[in-house]
């Protein structure tokens, strides 16, 4: 039987990882690979990497980080942030990300998810969606969740998955960074409507938000920042939690 | 003892690193090819899981009867994901042939969540699993492999209620559908088995 994933994601900015983690033991707290191997260590099904460097020098960097974390690492990698064009697909895969995450570009170029499924592969694009509520449904936003697109959250997600996407990457722009618990309604809406895996993100503030998202929706897999970074508990806390309350896990 | 010398095929799509970095760290001397003849003085041979059925026959497909009476010959060879299931005849996925090794063809898998895509059980009491404390291994895939002679199959799997052949061996070739080298310390130990199981058979 398939288990749940459980992803921690890093913020990395100009190849540092960004966010005050605090983990004994480690000595440089920002290397994002000694970081994502302590995460695996721990139990994680993967890592991801959000890169929110604004300049080209810092994308060097970061790239220069996943191909030293690829090395190291024996659990799937995703890299996303910034990831404009086919050709920033291909040099992140090629410093060894197992998958890419795009978001902003699908929903200006939607033949880019078509071009890069067709060229590397659809298990190794991610379409992330960020969606907002108003009004009574829910709408695609970009930018940080400032723009809205006009793009319905659901029909966007079967659209995607139609151009070529091989997971989705859900996150819920109104309950991130409140740690009041993933949005239930829309994740679970966005996992009905589509046959690819989804992901669910925004809103985890402990360990009961992971275990609600898993008996509530179909996603297959939840992403969490701060519950690990801040060392309020661990992936292998998180999944033992799980298991007691019969969600499977690895 | 010289170390163990693996050649990994590298089909021009994706990335090597994690397989190659694995095999070092098991103790191998890996070398990455894109002249496909190498494989065929080749002391034990890797087929990497990146990249579609056709694209990754392509290069092999010159060499494709040299290949397989090497395997054919005993020589240890372990292929991923697509590097296993190019060892079959064909597949759904394209139009290209297969290196033929394994008698059958390469299948949709029959879910609704397509790709199969996170950790999952892999039941085998193969060698390979010796030292495996937990069967949970990494998959990614929408296609399987299903041989014609049951015997080929030596692991199995189970995805939204129907299971599927995930692990094979022929001569002394094995087949993964799972990725041990994302598969953190289970995917080690296989890999650990493996070269020593390669180091004994050369």
């Amino acid at each position: 039987m398939l288990t749940k994933r459980i992803i921690p994601c890093l913020d990395v900015k100009d190849g540092k990882v960004v966010k005050g983690i605090n983990f004994v033991g480690l000595r440089d707290v920002g290397n994002p690979p000694d970081l994502a191997m302590e995460y695996e260590r721990q139990g994680a099904d993967e890592i991801t990497f959000l890169d929110i460097s604004a300049s080209l020098e810092a994308r060097q960097t970061m790239l220069n980080a996943v191909s030293e974390t690829a090395s190291k690492l024996f659990v799937p990698l995703t890299v996303g942030g910034g990831i404009r064009t086919a050709q920033d697909m291909r040099d992140a895969l090629n410093a060894g990300a197992d998958k890419v995450s795009i978001n902003s570009a699908a929903v200006t170029n939607p033949d880019m998810i078509t071009e890069c499924a067709d060229s590397f592969g659809k298990q190794c694009v991610v379409v992330a969606i960020d969606g907002k509520r108003k009004g009574d449904k829910w709408e695609v936003v970009t930018h940080g969740g400032t723009r809205f697109t006009g793009l319905d959250v659901v029909e966007w997600a079967q659209r995607v998955q139609d151009l070529g996407a091989g997971e989705i990457l859900f996150t819920s722009m109104d309950a991130d960074g409140v740690k009041t618990g993933y949005d239930i309604e829309i994740t679970g809406a966005v996992a009905d409507a589509v046959d690819i895996p989804v992901i669910a993100s925004g809103g985890c503030g402990s360990m009961e938000h992971i275990y609600e998202v898993f008996a509530q929706t179909d996603v297959s897999a939840a992403l969490a920042a701060s519950i690990f970074h801040y060392n309020e508990c661990t992936v292998g806390g998180v999944k033992q939690y799980l298991r007691d309350r019969g969600i499977n896990v690895r | 003892m010289m170390a163990l010398r693996v050649t990994i095929s590298d089909y021009g799509v994706g990335n090597l690193y994690s397989i190659r970095r694995s095999l070092e760290m098991c103790g191998a001397e890996v070398e990455v090819v894109t002249d496909m003849s190498r494989l065929l003085d080749a002391e034990c041979i890797v087929f990497p899981g990146v990249g579609a059925f056709d694209r990754t026959m392509e290069r092999l497909l010159p060499y494709r009867d040299g290949i397989r009476e090497r395997l054919e010959a005993g020589v240890p060879a372990l292929g991923v994901c697509i590097g296993m299931q190019i060892l079959f005849d064909g597949s759904e996925e394209g139009s290209s042939p297969g290196l033929g090794l394994i008698g059958g063809d390469v299948v949709g898998l029959r879910c609704r969540v397509r790709p199969h895509m996170g950790w999952n059980r892999v039941s085998s009491a193969d060698p390979l699993f010796d030292g495996v404390s937990d069967d949970h291994f990494y998959f990614v895939h929408s296609f399987h492999g299903s041989p014609t002679d049951p015997s080929a199959t030596i692991g199995t799997t189970e995805y939204e209620g129907t299971e599927f052949p995930s692990f094979f061996r022929v001569h002394n070739t094995y087949g993964t559908q799972f990725h041990p080298e994302k598969s953190s310390v289970s995917g080690r130990t296989v890999l650990e088995n493996f070269i020593s199981f390669a180091e004994a058979e050369r």
